[in-house]
């Protein structure tokens, strides 16, 4: 247990994490008929199996958790605390991508999620925030960066790929 | 000589002037996301995997094989010049390449490492050539029940012995397990755990949860995170080896590529254990033990990137012959040839006999390729590592898109895909591996297939396991390797 690891409260809480996807499997696989046919064991038995093992795990973490904590925990790397409004900032990037992109065309939901994702990771860095000079730029980036990657995957290698207009150009 | 004329069939392959091209355009794409942090091999091969509805099957696994042995040389650059490894593999030329190039010899460190990649990388060609044929011949009599043993190896070794805690491995293998299950069984047709949401009856793609894990993963992991870590970047000298550092490098080369290849061939995966172990065996033979950990010793780089790149190499023989894949990189590869309707296990080599040893002749010629991007080239790619995090990163997320949605056009999938990300970011915070859950996610659907078919022929009974000799011994070794690390600590402290 290093002084600079998660804490204990947030290792238990993993361990019941793992333990509540164990009891949400258990849930899921008592619905499952067992038709075991010729097979001897049906579609139900390996669902059954892993949230046994998974609910094995999870009370052990919650175990290791409470005694003394995670063992052989690697410190991990970065800040001790987290940065959540950075963190916040590339969540609503993909969030806007995944939202935006079969509606504006993949060009221009990628170059709203590169704007927003940098912003979050140079706020991650500490930089001050560079205007709107600095967000047009991104933006442009993006779509600099998000445009050609579209040709090369409709037009050369035939992948489907949302666009805003039927041109297959943007 | 069977092998030789199958093998200049193959050269005759992957020589046209198209397959070359893929070939080359694989090991540059490699070796730039070698160098670059933040992605992997496996991941970018997972982001590309869309191609495989267009381009044929030979073209792009020697494209996607050049991508994976490309990064292996790649990463090394980065370990040596950044001290962050570009790869897992790496991570221990991270610790005298460092500190040679600290010292004014990263040209040296970096020669030795890509020499020594090619000469493993030759040698290990050159053993799967000659292996591969002969374990898929051997394997063809092999039932499920040995399948399921194999496949059960495979879990344990990569969820229990790589990484640090078997506790925290097996969970993450459960977790790739159950997320396997979800979707319709192969079996019965029988729908699981959709919970009614249309998306999910074809089940996780493998690229969606290994594109989540690491790709976005990593940059929210980043973002929240890694802001203020600083890395700085050493100095490049003039790639050049002294006649003393050649003499000093060659055996090393030759017991990393001797220790790398086996460990790939066997089910217990990745390059961790043997480029460790090449590293350990270095360390104890050298008559430079002042060097180690000081001044960084040549040594030290010149194995473990030899065990790496043997390493790499080798997973390709139980892929191709068992369709087992041991890496995460060899799991996404699995992926790409069912998406071609081709089952990787012994009959490939009958089957697709042109293919296997397209992409073995490939190997050479993308080794040789490397060789030379890497050598007299390294200065370009050193000028990757100045790109700034940020639109790196931000980048990455577009690129995880065109791979995610361009898979089957879903925008269900771009979200899967952040909570996947979110996934990703407490697994890496709690120090769990992430590998076992894309082994899991991939040979948990197979592993059960097998199973079942395997009870099926003992009629219902589960004793075949134990009938079955084979089979017997396989399970006798996964409990061994589950069982004995504990034992053995506890004889130590008794």
């Amino acid at each position: 247990m290093t002084a600079s690891g998660p804490s204990r409260t947030a290792q238990i809480l993993i361990g019941a994490g793992a333990l509540l996807l164990a009891a949400l499997l258990a849930w899921g696989a008592a619905g499952i008929p067992a038709q075991a046919g010729y097979a001897g064991i049906g579609p139900d038995f390996l669902p059954w199996v892993i949230a046994a093992a998974l609910a094995v795990c999870g009370g052990w973490l919650v175990y290791e958790a409470a005694s003394g904590g995670f063992r052989q925990l690697d410190a991990p790397s970065g800040a001790p605390r987290g940065d959540w409004v950075a963190l916040a900032w590339v969540v609503a990037g993909l969030l806007a991508n995944a939202t935006l992109i079969e509606r504006i065309g993949f060009v221009l939901a990628c170059g709203a999620c590169y704007t927003l994702a940098v912003h979050g990771l140079r706020s991650a860095q500490g930089r001050r925030w560079g205007g709107p000079g600095q967000v047009l730029l991104d933006a442009v980036t993006g779509l600099l960066l998000a445009a050609p990657v579209f040709w090369l995957f409709t037009r050369v290698l035939d992948v489907n790929l949302p666009g805003l207009t039927g041109t297959g150009w943007l | 000589m069977e092998i030789w004329s199958d093998l200049l069939g193959g050269f005759a392959t992957a020589a046209t002037p198209v397959n070359l091209l893929w070939a080359f355009v694989g090991c540059a794409i490699g070796t730039a996301i070698g160098v670059l942090p933040g992605l992997g091999p496996a991941v970018t091969v997972a982001m590309l995997l869309p191609i495989t509805a267009q381009v044929e099957p030979t073209a792009s696994l020697i494209f996607f094989c050049g991508i994976y042995i490309g990064a292996m040389y790649g990463g090394s650059t980065t370990s040596i010049l950044l001290n962050t490894p570009g790869e897992t593999g790496t991570m221990v030329t991270a610790l005298e390449g460092f500190r040679m190039a600290r010292h004014g010899r990263a040209g040296a460190a970096l020669a030795t490492s890509a020499i020594g990649s090619f000469l493993a990388g030759m040698v290990a060609t050159v053993l799967v050539a000659l292996f591969a044929p002969a374990v898929a011949e051997w394997a063809v009599r092999l039932g499920p029940p040995e399948y399921f043993g194999l496949m059960l190896l495979a879990f344990v070794t990569v969820s229990a012995v790589l990484g640090r805690s078997r506790l925290r491995g097996l969970t993450a293998l459960f977790i790739g397990l159950a997320l396997g299950l979800v979707g319709i069984d192969q079996i019965t047709g029988q729908v699981r755990y959709t919970g009614g949401i249309i998306e999910l009856m074809d089940g996780f793609e493998v690229v969606l949860v290994a594109v989540g894990l690491f790709a976005v993963g990593e940059c929210l992991y980043n973002a929240l995170y890694e802001g203020r870590s600083v890395s700085e970047i050493n100095r490049m000298g003039k790639v050049h080896m002294t006649r003393g550092e050649w003499r000093r490098s060659w055996p090393a080369w030759l017991r990393g590529t001797a220790i790398g290849f086996p460990f790939g061939t066997i089910p217990a995966g990745g390059s961790e254990i043997p480029t460790f172990l090449s590293y350990a065996t270095e360390r104890k033979l050298t008559r430079h033990a002042e060097e180690f950990g000081t001044r960084g010793a040549i040594e030290g780089v010149a194995g473990p990137e030899a065990a790496n790149n043997a390493a790499v190499t080798a997973t390709l023989v139980p892929l191709l012959t068992l369709g087992i894949p041991t890496s995460v990189t060899a799991a996404i590869l699995l992926s790409a040839l069912q998406n071609y309707g081709l089952n990787p296990g012994p009959q490939l080599f009958q089957t697709s006999e042109a293919l296997v040893w397209a992409l073995i002749a490939s190997l050479f010629i993308g080794n040789v390729m490397l060789l030379v991007l890497n050598l007299p080239l390294v200065g370009l790619w050193v000028k990757l590592l100045k790109i700034p995090r940020a639109p790196l990163y931000a980048g990455i997320l577009v690129f995880a898109t065109v791979g995610v949605y361009g898979m089957r056009q879903s925008a269900f999938d771009l979200y899967l895909m952040l909570a996947i990300g979110l996934l990703g970011v407490l697994m890496r915070r709690f120090d769990f591996p992430v590998a076992p859950v894309i082994v899991g996610l991939i040979l948990g659907p197979l592993a059960e297939a097998q199973l079942r078919n395997a009870i099926a022929i003992g009629q219902g009974s589960a004793w075949i396991f134990v009938e079955r000799p084979m089979s017997l011994a396989l399970l006798l070794v996964v409990a061994a390797v589950l069982v004995l690390p504990r034992v053995l600590a506890w004889r130590r402290r008794a």
